[in-house]
């Protein structure tokens, strides 16, 4: 008997242990409602590699009258986690669908929170495929960068696809899925909410942060027309500050590209090495983004050996 | 139990620091050179130099320059890429009709490395340069598009010889050739598997029918691969390049050099 209320005080204390050790883990993310019922965490800029916590892209949710929609979770299962609790702070509503905006490890690592929801898992119509290629390399590493806060993260494949467009109704509230031609990535989509006009560009859209390129960047330029004339009141950007003002970005976004891009033709004209391009194609943008020498440099080591093939 | 959690996140980030500065690994040469070259002495060569970042933007394609003071001291010169699944990148012949023995290729890393340029004189000595690199993700990659088009555009050459030329002196000349050069080691979602090797494994360039130089290539060449190096011509005439693949298909192509 003795025994037994040990073992039963034991368990109680292991109980407590647990409880509170997923309490201190899920804390919920700080949230801002950018617009009626559209929730945004504002991730902070920093590279991926050293000093990279999992948490630099925005990320977030939609609640309808009768479920909740994720865009985004975020580079670790902890980070998608504290999303979760976020949702649950404002809403018991259930979790339908968890939205991928494209195949970068800092917007999908978190998926795996949502499992237990059961959601669609919503994605491009590539992005399947470009998860499975890229695997082995995601996990070592941010393996590598992240070591034990990486634990538990994986990728969730997409169980509804988005060939061009879709849309999913949350309860009088429509969400407009767009999939795009390659830019950022070659997975690149985007969420209108129709209720409230906002726009979650995923990572088309950089404000602050030097825009990244891992795909098609002269298509991308050739969209940025077609993203501006999206009736969106408000436009929430894959890095940076959520804002009304968003068609300036995109022009800023848009300069870039042309500067790069420019810079990197005319180098190629003269001669010159991708080496030496490095040091110097669009430094004048330097003091117009945030992170801007190591991600431009990385810019034009993607762009140039493309660009020679024109 | 909130102090706890404090403690145990700041361990987590002591551990996650460990991770972040992991760095090119110093214990992988003493074994391939075994492998490559036995128990032969190889000496640090004052002569010979390779340049790189120190980091590199990015994994998939890496600048490196080699240098040799004096263009016909090695007969051979091979390079490696310590950490790669597959290390040897390419192996070197130059001749005296380089004028300049300096050249400038993309390589790919999967990880951290150390770079090693072996350079082997015609009597069989053995000597070494080598520096280290930070890289992430080069080899096993992801290659997007059809296959099929792929193939079709392989093959496509560029020569660029730099205008005006000097007669009797060393001029630079940029070589790249379109080529998806699989690894082996990029995955093949259509079959479940692997994606066959398919890659340009030699190039020889010659001017007016003399040899200049010649290179054996390895999957840890770049996409597209890139040359950049020197030909000394002694009179107008014509710069030719004959690329293989590990097929057997060859890709021709020439350049007239003129004043």
């Amino acid at each position: 008997m003795y025994r037994l209320l040990l073992l039963k005080l034991f368990g109680i204390l292991l109980c407590n242990a647990l409880f509170f050790s997923t309490m201190a883990l899920a804390e919920p993310l700080p949230v801002t409602e950018v617009a009626s019922g559209v929730f945004v965490h504002q991730g902070v800029h920093e590279e991926l590699t050293e000093g990279y916590h999992g948490d630099i892209a925005n990320i977030g949710f939609v609640v309808g009258k009768k479920s909740v929609a994720v865009i985004d979770t975020g580079g670790t299962l902890a980070v998608g986690q504290r999303l979760r609790e976020a949702v649950r702070q404002v809403t018991d509503l259930p979790i339908t669908y968890v939205i991928n905006t494209h195949v970068h490890p800092d917007h999908i690592y978190g998926d795996a929170a949502f499992a237990q929801d059961h959601p669609q898992f919503v994605g491009h119509f590539k992005l399947g495929d470009a998860m499975e290629l890229r695997r082995d390399m995601y996990q070592r590493n941010n393996l590598e960068v992240l070591g034990k806060a990486f634990a538990g993260s994986e990728i969730v494949k997409p169980t509804l696809l988005v060939k061009d467009t879709l849309e999913l109704d949350l309860g009088s509230r429509v969400l407009q899925l767009k999939a795009w031609t390659p830019a950022h990535t070659n997975t690149d989509m985007t969420v209108f909410d129709t209720t409230s006009q906002t726009l979650w560009a995923g990572d088309l859209l950089f404000i602050e942060r030097t825009p990244a390129m891992d795909g098609d960047t002269r298509n991308w330029l050739k969209l940025i027309p077609l993203l501006k004339a999206i009736p969106a009141k408000m436009v929430i950007p894959g890095h940076g500050t959520p804002t009304m003002q968003w068609q300036q970005a995109f022009d800023r976004e848009q300069h870039y590209f042309e500067v790069i891009l420019g810079d990197i033709r005319a180098s190629i004209k003269k001669g010159e090495t991708m080496e030496s391009t490095m040091d110097h194609a669009a430094a004048g943008e330097k003091d117009s983004w945030v992170l801007f020498s190591t991600v431009n440099r990385r810019n034009i080591n993607l762009l140039f050996p493309q660009l020679e093939w024109e | 139990m909130k102090r706890l959690f404090i403690v145990v996140s700041l361990l987590a980030c002591c551990f996650s620091s460990v991770y972040a500065f992991a760095e090119a690994s110093p214990d992988v040469w003493p074994v391939l050179k075994k492998s490559f070259f036995g128990d032969k002495v190889i000496e640090v060569s004052d002569v010979m130099r390779l340049e790189g970042p120190r980091r590199a933007e990015s994994g998939a394609q890496v600048p490196i320059t080699l240098s040799i003071d004096k263009p016909d001291t090695y007969k051979n010169v091979y390079l490696f890429v310590d950490a790669n699944p597959i290390p040897l990148a390419a192996v070197y012949h130059f001749t005296a009709l380089n004028g300049k023995a300096q050249l400038s290729t993309r390589i790919r890393m999967q990880t951290d490395s150390y770079i090693h340029a072996v350079g082997e004189t015609a009597d069989g000595k053995l000597f070494l340069a080598e520096i280290a690199i930070r890289a992430a993700g080069g080899c096993g990659g992801m290659v997007d598009g059809d296959d099929a088009e792929i193939r079709a555009a392989a093959g496509k050459i560029k020569l660029n010889v730099e205008a005006p030329v000097k007669f009797g002196a060393a001029n630079p000349v940029t070589f790249l050739i379109k080529h998806p050069m699989f690894t082996g080691l990029q995955r093949d979602l259509a079959s479940g598997g692997y994606k066959p090797a398919f890659f340009i494994s030699k190039v020889s360039f010659n001017y007016n029918s003399k040899p200049v130089m010649q290179a054996d290539f390895g999957v840890a060449i770049s996409e597209d691969p890139y040359m950049r190096f020197f030909y000394l011509p002694d009179a107008p005439g014509k710069l030719e390049v004959t690329a293989l693949d590990n097929e057997g298909k060859t890709f021709t192509h020439e350049v007239e050099v003129n004043n």
